[in-house]
C-alpha cells in the first residue's frame, strides 16, 4: 500500500540529496558504462576480425560450459535436496549443512588438487599401473580432467550448493498436506513429486540455475588452469598477453551482454517465487523406499560432500602437513595481511554506502528512492574480469589526465593514482559486492516493524533521532553480517585483483593462483586452507539463518 | 462542558491508492472524553486514527489538536510535533530497550533526574515495580500493554490514541483491564480515541461512540442515545440492537407478519416498505399449537433461554431473537407478540439482507 506520507513536499533539500545519491550510484557504475560504450562503438572491423578468428570458439566454450555446469548442478543440488527431504538418509542431520560446504572451496583449488590426483603421474593412475602392470597410456583408458567436461564437473561440484540450498528451502516451505492430498486422490508419492512438487519448486530451480550460470560465467581460474578458452580467459589473455585493450574491452562487453541476459532470466523467475505456506514438511513418512534406492540416495549425498569438500580439504591438509615451514608462514602473514587490509577497506566502504542507499530508500519521499539501491546492486552480476577491464579503461585515461594537469602546473607527476594503486582493487570490490551489503541491511530494515517507527515519531523523534536511537541499535547484527560477508567475498575474489593489483602486491588469492599456475601449490597449502576457512564463515551464517 | 475541544476534525477526506478511505469525516471531543470508534473491518477507523496521529496525510479537511492546527490545506505538522500518545495494537515496544528505557524514550530532552522521577512515577502508577530493567520479550501481554501506556503517557500528551488496545489480551482479563485503564485515564483527565471492532468494548470503555461505515461516521453520540435511537439500519445492525421485521406502512398502521401495529411517531411516508427493529425485550413468546412461528434454535445464556424464532409459513421471512425463562423445544410452534413501544423504523434498502 502506497500511502501519501506527511511532509511529501518537494523541496530544494530533497532535490539535493537525490542528486548527491544519484551521483554516488553513477560513480559506482560509471566504469562499466564507459567500457560498454567503448565496446559498442568499437570499430566493426575488430568484431569481424574476432568473429573470423577466435570468437566462435570462445563463445561456444563459454555457452557449453554454462550449459553443462547448470545441468550438473541441477542434478547434484536438486536430487540431493529431494533425497534429503523425502527419504530417511543416514546422517541427514549432518548432510543438511555439509552439503553447503563446497561453496567455500574455490573451484580452481579443486581443479588443481584433482588434476594432481587423477593425472598420468597422479596417485590413482600410478596405483592402477602398478596393480595391473600397465606400462604406457596406450595400455588403458583413463579420463582426462583438463577438458571442457572436466572443468564443468569441477565447477558444478562447488556451485551445486546454490541449487541445493534454494530447492531445500522451497521444499520446506511447501505444505506437506499437498502430497497427502495428491495421495488421497490416488496418485503415488513418487508421481506426486513429479506432478505437484516439481512444478511448485520450478521457480526456485530457475533462480538457483541462473545464480550458478552467473558464477560460471565469472569463473576465470579454473578454465585458465584447464586451458579451456572462454570469454573470461580471452579477456585476460588479450589484455595481459597482447596489451590489446580494445579487443579485451569488446570481449568483456560481449560477456556482459551474456550476463545481462542471465540477470533478466533470474529476475523473471524470481518474480514467480511467491510466499508459500510456512509448514515444515515431514514428508518422509509418505515414502516406503526400496533398500537399494535408499542406499543409492545416501551414497549420492555423501559422495557430493566428499568430492566437493572433504577430499580436497584432506588433500590440502596433507600438503600443508608435509611442506609447511616457518619461512612459508611468515610470507603468508604478509600476504594475508594484504588481503585483510584491502578486504577490510572494501567492506567498510561498502557498508557505509549501503547504509546511505538503504536509508535513502526508507526515508526519501521521491518516486525514485528505489533506484540507487537497485542500481548499485547490479555490480554483483559483473564478472571480475569484465569489471577489471572497465576500471582499467576508465581510470587509465583519468590518470593520464591527472598527470597532464600536474605537469601543466609544473608539479611532480603523481603517477597512476587510480589505476595503479589499491584504490582500483577496493573500487572493484565495492562495485562487485555492494549488492551483498545492500541486501543484508535492507532485509534487516524491512524486519523492523513499521509500528516501532510510528511509536518513535509519536514520542517526538525526528529522522536522525530515529536513525540513531531505533534503527542503528536494532540493525547492529545486520551491519556486522554485511561487513563480514563483503569482507569474505573480497578475500576470495581473484580475477579482478589479478588484473588491477599494483606491481608486487600479492593477496592470498593471487598468491595461491600463482602457485597453482606454477604447479607448486604445496608451497602455499596453508594459505589455501586459510581461504577455505574464510569461505566457511558466510556459509555457517547462511545456514544458521536457514535454520531459524 | 463548555471548554474548547481537545480535538476537532472537520470534513476530512483520505484517499489511498486512488480509493476514498475517509469521506467528509467530522467530529470533536472535549477534554477528558473517551471516544470509541467502531465499525466493520475496512470501514476506515484505523485510517482515521493514523490521520490524527499524522502517519498519513488527508487530501482535504482540518485537524486541530488542543487549539493547534495540525492539518489543513496549508499546514501539515509532522507526527513528532503533535504531542499525541499512541498505543499500538502490537504495543510496538522497542525490543532493544528495557522497560525503563522504553518509558523514558519520549522524554529524553529532560535532564536525567527528572527523567528518573517521571519513569518512577509511571512505573508506580502502572504497577510495573520490579520490571524496570526487564526487556519487552520477558513480559506478559498485559505487562507489555502497561509499558506501552506508560511510554505514551510520559511526555504528557494532550490526546491518547489507542489502536485495538484490548485485542491481544486474554478474554478473561479483558474486562478487568478495560475498567482499570478507564479509571486511570479518567484520573488523569486524559482525552482518548480508541478503535475497536468489538461493540462491547465501547460500552465498557467509552463516553462517546462513533459508528463508522465505508469511510463515513454514521452516528456520533453517547452510547445510550445511540442504542436508543440508532440513526440508520447499519448502526442498529452493527451494534446488534435487535432483529429485523419487514413491514408495510398504511397511514398510521404498520402491517407486520406478527400483526397490525399503530404508530404515532413521525415518519417520512413517501416509501411504505419499512424495516422494523425489534429488540428482544419488546417481544413476548407463548407456546401455541397453532402459532404462526416456530422455534429454530436455542442458546443457553446467563439471562435465561435465548430463542431464535422463524415463521412457519414460507410467505414470511424473519429471524427474531427473544429471551424467556420458559423451556420450549426446538420445532415447537409459538405465538409471538410485540409489546407496544416507540417503534424504530427504517426505510427498507437493498443493502439489507
Amino acid at each position: 500500500m502506497i500511502e501519501k506520507l506527511v511532509g511529501a513536499r518537494f523541496s530544494v533539500n530533497t532535490l539535493l540529496t537525490f542528486l548527491l545519491i544519484s551521483l554516488l550510484t553513477l560513480a559506482l557504475l560509471m566504469p562499466v558504462l564507459v567500457m560498454f560504450y567503448q565496446g559498442a562503438f568499437a570499430p566493426f572491423s575488430l568484431f569481424s576480425h574476432l568473429w573470423q578468428t577466435v570468437l566462435p570458439q570462445y563463445l561456444s566454450n563459454t555457452v557449453w560450459l554454462g550449459f553443462n555446469v547448470v545441468m550438473l548442478s541441477l542434478l547434484f543440488g536438486g536430487l540431493s535436496a529431494l533425497f534429503l527431504h523425502f527419504l530417511p538418509i543416514a546422517g541427514a542431520n549432518y548432510l543438511r549443512w555439509l552439503l553447503l560446504l563446497p561453496l567455500a572451496m574455490p573451484a580452481y583449488l579443486i581443479a588443481y588438487l584433482y588434476t594432481d590426483l587423477f593425472d598420468y603421474a597422479g596417485l590413482i593412475q600410478r596405483f592402477l599401473r602398478a596393480t595391473f602392470d600397465w606400462q604406457s597410456p596406450n595400455d588403458y583408458w583413463f579420463f582426462d580432467l583438463r577438458t571442457l567436461g572436466g572443468a564443468s564437473v569441477i565447477i558444478a561440484l562447488v556451485l551445486f550448493p546454490y541449487v541445493y540450498m534454494i530447492t531445500r528451502t522451497a521444499l520446506e516451505n511447501l505444505d506437506p498436506k499437498l502430497l497427502q492430498a495428491s495421495q488421497s486422490l490416488g496418485v503415488s508419492p513418487w508421481r506426486g513429486i513429479k506432478r505437484v512438487i516439481l512444478p511448485l519448486v520450478r521457480p526456485a530451480l530457475a533462480v538457483s540455475a541462473s545464480l550458478v550460470l552467473m558464477e560460471t560465467l565469472a569463473d576465470f581460474a579454473t578454465v585458465q588452469y584447464f586451458a579451456v578458452n572462454t570469454l573470461t580467459t580471452a579477456i585476460y589473455d588479450t589484455w595481459l598477453g597482447y596489451s590489446d585493450l580494445a579487443t579485451a574491452n569488446a570481449l568483456a562487453s560481449i560477456l556482459l551482454l551474456l550476463v545481462f541476459f542471465v540477470v533478466v532470466l533470474e529476475q523473471k523467475s524470481r518474480s514467480k517465487l511467491n510466499a508459500q505456506s510456512q509448514n515444515i514438511a515431514l514428508a518422509q513418512t509418505l515414502f516406503k523406499p526400496h533398500k537399494l534406492m535408499l542406499w543409492f540416495a545416501t551414497a549420492f549425498c555423501w559422495l557430493l560432500v566428499i568430492a566437493g569438500f572433504l577430499l580436497p580439504l584432506a588433500l590440502l591438509l596433507v600438503m600443508a602437513w608435509q611442506y609447511s615451514d616457518s619461512q612459508q608462514l611468515s610470507l603468508l602473514m604478509t600476504i594475508g595481511g594484504n588481503s585483510i587490509y584491502v578486504a577490510g577497506i572494501a567492506a567498510t566502504v561498502a557498508l557505509l554506502l549501503a547504509i546511505v542507499f538503504t536509508f535513502y530508500r526508507k526515508f526519501s519521499l521521491t518516486t525514485f528512492r528505489q533506484f540507487p539501491l537497485g542500481l548499485s546492486s547490479l555490480g554483483y552480476a559483473i564478472p571480475g574480469t569484465v569489471l577489471a577491464m572497465a576500471l582499467l579503461s576508465t581510470f587509465g585515461p583519468i590518470d593520464f589526465w591527472i598527470n597532464d594537469i600536474a605537469a601543466a602546473f609544473d608539479l611532480e607527476r603523481p603517477g597512476l593514482v587510480l589505476s595503479g594503486t589499491i584504490f582500483a582493487v577496493v573500487f572493484a570490490f565495492v562495485v562487485r559486492f555492494m549488492a551483498i551489503a545492500n541486501g543484508t541491511i535492507n532485509t534487516g530494515i524491512d524486519q523492523i516493524p513499521d509500528n516501532l517507527i510510528k511509536a518513535a515519531k509519536s514520542l517526538g523523534s525526528g529522522h536522525f533521532s530515529i536513525l540513531r536511537r531505533v534503527y542503528l541499535p536494532l540493525l547492529k547484527p545486520s551491519l556486522l553480517v554485511a561487513w563480514l560477508l563483503v569482507f569474505v567475498e573480497a578475500m576470495k575474489e581473484l580475477p579482478a585483483v589479478l588484473l588491477l593489483r599494483p606491481f608486487n602486491f600479492e593477496t592470498l588469492s593471487t598468491y595461491i593462483y600463482q602457485l597453482i599456475s606454477d604447479e607448486q601449490l604445496e608451497q602455499g597449502a596453508l594459505g589455501a586452507i586459510l581461504i577455505v576457512i574464510f569461505g566457511l564463515i558466510p556459509i555457517i551464517w547462511l545456514n544458521r539463518k536457514q535454520e531459524v | 462542558m463548555a471548554t474548547s475541544p481537545i480535538i476537532d476534525i472537520n470534513t476530512l477526506d483520505v484517499v489511498i491508492d486512488e480509493k476514498a478511505i475517509l469521506n467528509q469525516v467530522s467530529f470533536s471531543l472535549s477534554a477528558g472524553e473517551i471516544l470509541g470508534l467502531v465499525g466493520p473491518s475496512g470501514c476506515g477507523k484505523t485510517t482515521l486514527l493514523n490521520a490524527i496521529a499524522g502517519f498519513l496525510a488527508p487530501v482535504t479537511g482540518e485537524i486541530t489538536i488542543d487549539g493547534k492546527p495540525c492539518f489543513s490545506t496549508n499546514t501539515t505538522v509532522a507526527p513528532e510535533h503533535r504531542h499525541i500518545g499512541v498505543i499500538f495494537q502490537d504495543y510496538a515496544l522497542f525490543p532493544h530497550m528495557s522497560v525503563a528505557e522504553n518509558i523514558a524514550y519520549g522524554i529524553s530532552q529532560y535532564d536525567k533526574h527528572s527523567q528518573q522521577e517521571k519513569v518512577k512515577k509511571l512505573i508506580a502508577m502502572l504497577k510495573l515495580e520490579g520490571f524496570e530493567s526487564r526487556y519487552p520479550h520477558q513480559l506478559s501481554g498485559g505487562q507489555q500493554q502497561r509499558v506501552a501506556i506508560a511510554r505514551a503517557l510520559a511526555p504528557e500528551p494532550k490526546l491518547l490514541l489507542l489502536d485495538e488496545p484490548f485485542s491481544n489480551i486474554d478474554a478473561r482479563l479483558r474486562n478487568e483491564l478495560m475498567i482499570e485503564l478507564r479509571q486511570l485515564l479518567k484520573s488523569l483527565s486524559m482525552t482518548a480515541v480508541f478503535v475497536t471492532h468489538n461493540k462491547d468494548e465501547v460500552f465498557t470503555f467509552a463516553d462517546k461512540i462513533a459508528v463508522m461505515h465505508q469511510g463515513h461516521i454514521l452516528q456520533f453520540g453517547h452510547p445510550v442515545e445511540v442504542c436508543k435511537q440508532p440513526c440508520s439500519w447499519q448502526v442498529a445492525d452493527f451494534l446488534q440492537l435487535g432483529s429485523w421485521l419487514n413491514a408495510t406502512l398504511y397511514h398510521d398502521k404498520l402491517d407486520t407478519p406478527l400483526g397490525l401495529l399503530s404508530i404515532n411517531n413521525e415518519f417520512d411516508r413517501q416509501d411504505n416498505q419499512i424495516a422494523l427493529l425489534i429488540k428482544p425485550q419488546h417481544l413476548k413468546v407463548m407456546v401455541d399449537q397453532h402459532g404462526e412461528s416456530v422455534i429454530q434454535h436455542i442458546n443457553i445464556t446467563e439471562q435465561g433461554y435465548h430463542y431464535i424464532v422463524a415463521p412457519v409459513s414460507s410467505k414470511h421471512d424473519y429471524q427474531l431473537s427473544v429471551y424467556s425463562e420458559q423451556v420450549i423445544q426446538i420445532g415447537q410452534q409459538v405465538q409471538l407478540s410485540i409489546i407496544e413501544h416507540d417503534y424504530i423504523l427504517f426505510r427498507r434498502d437493498n443493502g439489507m439482507s
